[in-house]
């Protein structure tokens, strides 16, 4: 190795060290996030306001850590859930189990369930971690820690990051 | 006959259709129509092969050869054929997989979705279902018609059970099929034609017992259980085979189960038993399983109230209880629907508590076991003339399909490679039935009437005359009289017939129920009777075990320590699993003077009021076990997987407080009970095979017979045995819904008469059972007789209710 060789790798050090830093301040400032980043699942609604999910059970089917549980039941006729005969009574996903594979957003015949940006999921208690139908509809914002926060401090839930459209993420305002 | 499947030769019986054929050779075809114990129809040419065979020279009659290969030439059919329908002929080829084969089935799929909806996500057939599974292996995987869809009804509710979506029928007519062919109740039918076409009933309702097997067989989800409805996906269901306890007859069943609860239960196969069909009883009858109610911890009574507890601190209670009250005063009574193991282990626990004071309940005077040769569920299916005393259709519904199943006069198909025959060709659509080899005789009319030759509605209470009549001209020991026969609502000549038809017949049979069963004479005459005309013996006992309970003698060791005897006071302690003794006024003033009562139970009721400590029970569908049925057939039972909390079944009970008591008891566990089982009947219970295990016929010599002077059987209400269990019924919504409340049947003069109508809640006292009913008026009851359905407290007799001690239900609230 020749001292020519050792100024070269001086170099490119002192190069990096006057260029703009890529560390985030987080969580004082937001992280960018790409747009087809796996975080938290998001069920969908349709624009009339139905939900999209029919309870059809093929996500936890899909799902190779056996993370999400459906139990369907028959929609009134009159105030229905979603279109058609049947809707999701109670669909949970654990967030401890998912791996954010991303197969129930596959499996999904509706494009109700799909995988959005948030990603700041950690709690203290497991059962705080079974995500149901309420934290996951389109509107809610923020994991269930986040909500607790915010209501407790009477703030808006703040979200760690920034990150670009996904048409997927029908009606999903970040 | 020799016929080549492909490249597979096989010998097989002429007769055979060809779809049988292919599958025999280990090849399949897609097929939606054909069904197993049914008729063959060809209506969805979904089975389509290439078919041909050699020919004979019509002039020297001599195989015509193919010059080429000098072998019989083979002339195909100028087009494909529908497998099922066709019967092989000698040197039949069979073509199943040649690209004219495949782009047919490609088609016929094809077909068939240009008007299935697709609802495969919310479907409750998914993953189960037949259209989904063959389109995926036959099918193009693509569709070239674009236009709508036909539009139908989605939700039609054909009964409070059934859902029927008819956009998905694909006219497979199965279901039409089945309902003339097997129960032979013909409620079904298309309506219009051709695309239009759809499934409808004429009326509203399916009146029928066994409307559920529609939905096990409808090949797509068109016909579906609503007690079930969207509650779980096919693939999410723990599936539990195991069999039914709702009557003796024990049908194979699969209990489905999701998350500690049974959402429906599907008939299984057993060719012995119930080949593919079960009732809507047993179906439907698993509601109050789940119910929030259900006891799951054991309770043991303190300062007056019962506080939860645990089964070793019951245990604990108990045995210091038995321990001051010296045990030999200790009486334990299980339901007949207990299994064996649940009886060696009481047997077990009697004998360490040194007392003879043991029984099961409800067992009626006489014997489930009969004494004579004892005809099979299949013997019944290939008889050529049967007797049938009561009302068989309730007592033991699968029972009265297997005498229609008799009535085709086509036996039972011969199992083949694959399993029963998909197309049997010697069924037809709307066969002519022999209804003159089966005569019905019945204290009321009674829906098998409606297909017997011959039927004799005779006055309650008199089957011991009526069978010591034909006994009696059966041994040329004297005619029947004009008059006698009058009495017994007969002729002479019908008697006589009935008599000739079964000394006549190779496989007679007689099958009798709870109302012979209720007199020890009546079985005895008809035991001497089956001897007399040489004809084989069925008994349907009350319950799912009795006659295994009987024949492992879960008995009193005295007359005198009978139920009705320990729930008299013969008992100063009483354990009891699974009946509401405590219904009974005069029993719950007995009970209320016990040291000690221990009752073991699902759900809180009378008894559990008084009892002092109460250890939760599993239900039947959570059970290990074995149980005999009414043919003497070993079946077994299996655990499904409910949410049941701490309950156990009997040989728990007996492994608690046998260890409190420092001892282990025969029976603690099931494998404990088999062990010992083992060695009594040569048998292991634990390898028992699904359709389970004849016992061997002791052919024990017909009980003497002699007419005495006079029976006293008399009364003006028939307590009769139903399909629906009663007792159940509040905690079973859907079959409630169907079934109603527990009717009271009387005739419309006698209602008339009591200023009774149809719907009329009435209240009345019955041995010192409240009992509450709906009137129903029928034409079925004859003038003076009344119809109340038994409880398993209060099995089926003849007893005496004053009509004046009807008591309409508003009345009874103003007198209370
Ligand atoms: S992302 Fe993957 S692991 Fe997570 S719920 Fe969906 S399928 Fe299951
Ligand atoms: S999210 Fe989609 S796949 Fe899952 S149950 Fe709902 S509709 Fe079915
Ligand atoms: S309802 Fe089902 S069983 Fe009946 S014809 Fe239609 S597809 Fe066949
Ligand atoms: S016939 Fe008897 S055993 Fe069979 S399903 Fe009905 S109740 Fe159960
Ligand atoms: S035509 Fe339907 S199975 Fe043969």
């Amino acid at each position: 190795m020749s001292v020519l060789d050792i100024a070269k790798g001086m170099g490119v050090t002192l190069g990096h060290l006057f260029k703009k830093p890529v560390t985030v301040r987080y969580p004082d400032e937001p992280v960018d996030i790409k747009p087809r980043f796996r975080g938290r699942h998001h069920l969908l609604r349709h624009p009339s306001g139905l939900e999209k999910c029919i309870g059809c059970s093929l996500c936890a089917a899909a799902c190779p850590a056996y993370a999400i549980y459906v139990e369907a039941a028959e929609n009134d006729p009159n105030d229905p859930t979603s279109p058609g005969e049947r809707y999701a009574k109670i669909y949970e996903i654990n967030m401890l189990r998912c791996i954010f594979c991303g197969m129930c957003e596959e499996a999904c015949p509706t494009g109700a369930i799909v995988l959005g940006h948030e990603f700041e999921l950690a709690d203290f208690r497991y059962p705080d971690f079974v995500y149901g139908k309420e934290d996951m509809l389109v509107g809610t914002k923020g994991s269930k820690w986040q909500r607790r926060e915010a209501q407790a401090k009477n703030e808006d839930v703040k979200l760690g990051f920034k990150a670009g459209p996904r048409p997927e993420l029908e009606g999903v305002d970040y | 006959m020799k016929v080549k499947v492909n490249d597979a030769e096989l010998e097989l019986k002429a007769g055979t259709s060809a779809i049988d054929a292919i599958f025999a050779a280990g090849y399949d075809v897609p097929y939606f129509c054909s069904q197993e114990y049914m008729s063959p129809i060809g209506a969805c040419r979904m089975c389509l092969a290439k078919i041909g065979a050699p020919r004979k020279d019509r002039d020297s009659g001599e195989w015509i050869i193919d010059e080429q290969t000098g072998e019989p030439k083979i002339f195909f059919f100028p087009n494909l054929m529908a497998s099922c329908t066709t019967a092989i002929m000698e040197g039949m080829v069979i073509d199943t997989l040649s690209k004219e084969v495949k782009d047919a089935q490609n088609g016929m799929i094809e077909f068939t979705l240009v008007n299935h909806p697709l609802d495969c996500p919310t479907c409750d057939k998914g993953g189960a279902c037949e259209l989904q599974d063959r389109a995926y292996e036959y099918g193009a995987g693509q569709s070239r018609f674009v236009f709508d869809k036909r539009h139908q009804e989605k939700h039609h509710a054909l009964s409070e059970l059934i859902t029927l979506d008819r956009e998905r029928c694909i006219h497979c007519k199965r279901c039409v099929r089945y309902f003339e062919e097997i129960p032979g109740d013909e409620v079904l039918d298309f309506i219009e034609r051709g695309v239009h076409s759809y499934i409808g009933t004429l009326e509203d309702g399916l009146p029928s017992n066994f409307t559920g097997n529609i939905t096990d067989f409808c090949p797509v989800g068109a016909l579906l259980d609503s007690t079930s409805r969207f509650r779980g996906r096919n693939w999410e269901y723990d599936h539990t085979r195991s069999s039914c306890l709702d009557c003796a007859v024990g049908c194979a069943i699969t209990i489905d189960a999701r998350t500690g609860r049974i959402e429906r239960i599907k008939a299984a196969r057993n060719t012995q038993v119930n080949n593919d069909w079960i009732c809507d009883g047993g179906r439907f009858g698993h509601e109050y399983v789940d119910a929030d109610e259900r006891l799951k911890t054991p309770l043991i009574r303190r300062d007056g109230k019962l506080t939860p507890s645990t089964w070793e601190e019951a245990a604990a209670f108990i045995n210091d209880k038995l321990a001051d009250l010296g045990a030999k005063e200790t009486g334990i009574i299980l339901r007949a629907d207990a299994t064996l193991e649940e009886g060696v282990a009481a047997k077990a626990l009697a004998a360490q508590l040194e007392t003879g004071q043991l029984d099961h309940f409800p067992r009626l005077a006489a014997s489930v076991i009969p004494q004579g040769v004892r005809a099979t569920l299949n013997d019944v299916a290939t008889s050529d003339a049967i007797l049938v005393l009561g009302d068989v259709s309730e007592e033991a519904p699968i029972v009265d399909l297997r005498i229609k199943e008799a009535l085709k006069g086509v036996t039972p198909p011969e199992l083949m490679p694959h399993g029963v025959p998909l197309a049997d060709l010697r069924l037809k659509e709307r066969m002519p039935r022999q209804r003159e080899i089966l005569t019905v005789a019945s204290p009321y009319r009674c829906d098998l009437m409606k297909h017997a030759g011959s039927t004799l509605t005779y006055p309650a209470g008199t089957e011991v005359e009526l069978l010591a009549s034909l006994l009696q001209a059966a041994n040329g020991e004297g005619e029947i009289s004009e008059e006698a026969a009058m009495r017994l609502g007969s002729s002479p000549e019908q008697l006589n017939d009935l008599l000739k038809r079964l000394s006549g017949a190779k496989n007679p049979v007689i099958i009798y129920g709870a109302f012979v069963l209720a007199a020890s004479e009546a079985s005895n005459a008809v035991q001497a009777l089956a001897k007399a005309v040489g004809a084989k013996l069925l008994a349907i006992g009350p319950m799912a075990n009795s006659y295994g309970l009987e024949a492992l003698a879960v008995l009193p060791s005295h007359a005198r320590y009978s139920v009705q005897e320990m729930l008299r006071g013969s008992a100063k302690a009483l354990i009891v699993s699974g009946l509401d003794v405590a219904k009974d006024a005069e029993a719950a003033k007995a009970l209320k003077e016990l040291e000690l009562l221990v009752v073991h139970d699902s759900f809180a009721n009378a008894t559990t009021e008084l009892a002092h400590v109460v250890l939760p029970a599993k239900t039947a569908y959570e059970k290990e076990g074995t149980v005999v049925n009414l043919e003497g057939r070993y079946l077994p039972l299996k655990p499904a997987p409910v949410e049941n909390g701490q309950s156990e079944d009997f040989c728990g009970l007996v492994k608690f407080l046998g260890e409190t008591m420092g001892t282990r008891l025969e029976g603690r566990s099931v494998r404990s009970a088999r062990r010992l089982l083992k060695k009594r009947l040569q048998l292991d219970l634990s390898e028992l095979s699904e359709e389970g295990y004849l016992s061997p016929a002791k052919a024990k010599a017909a009980s003497k017979f002699k007419l005495k002077e006079s029976y006293e059987l008399e009364g003006n209400l028939l307590l009769t045995p139903s399909m629906i269990r009663h007792e159940q019924l509040s905690r079973n919504a859907h079959l409630h819904a169907v079934y109603g409340d527990a009717a009271l049947r009387l005739n419309p003069a006698d209602a008339v008469a009591q200023d009774l109508n149809d719907g009329d809640v009435v209240a009345f006292e019955l041995q010192g059972i409240e009992r509450q009913a709906v009137i129903k008026r029928s034409e079925a009851v004859p003038v003076g007789l009344m119809l109340l359905p038994a409880l398993p407290e209060q099995p089926a007799a003849l007893l005496w209710l004053e009509p004046t001690k009807l008591i309409k239900a508003a009345v009874a609230e103003v007198l209370a």
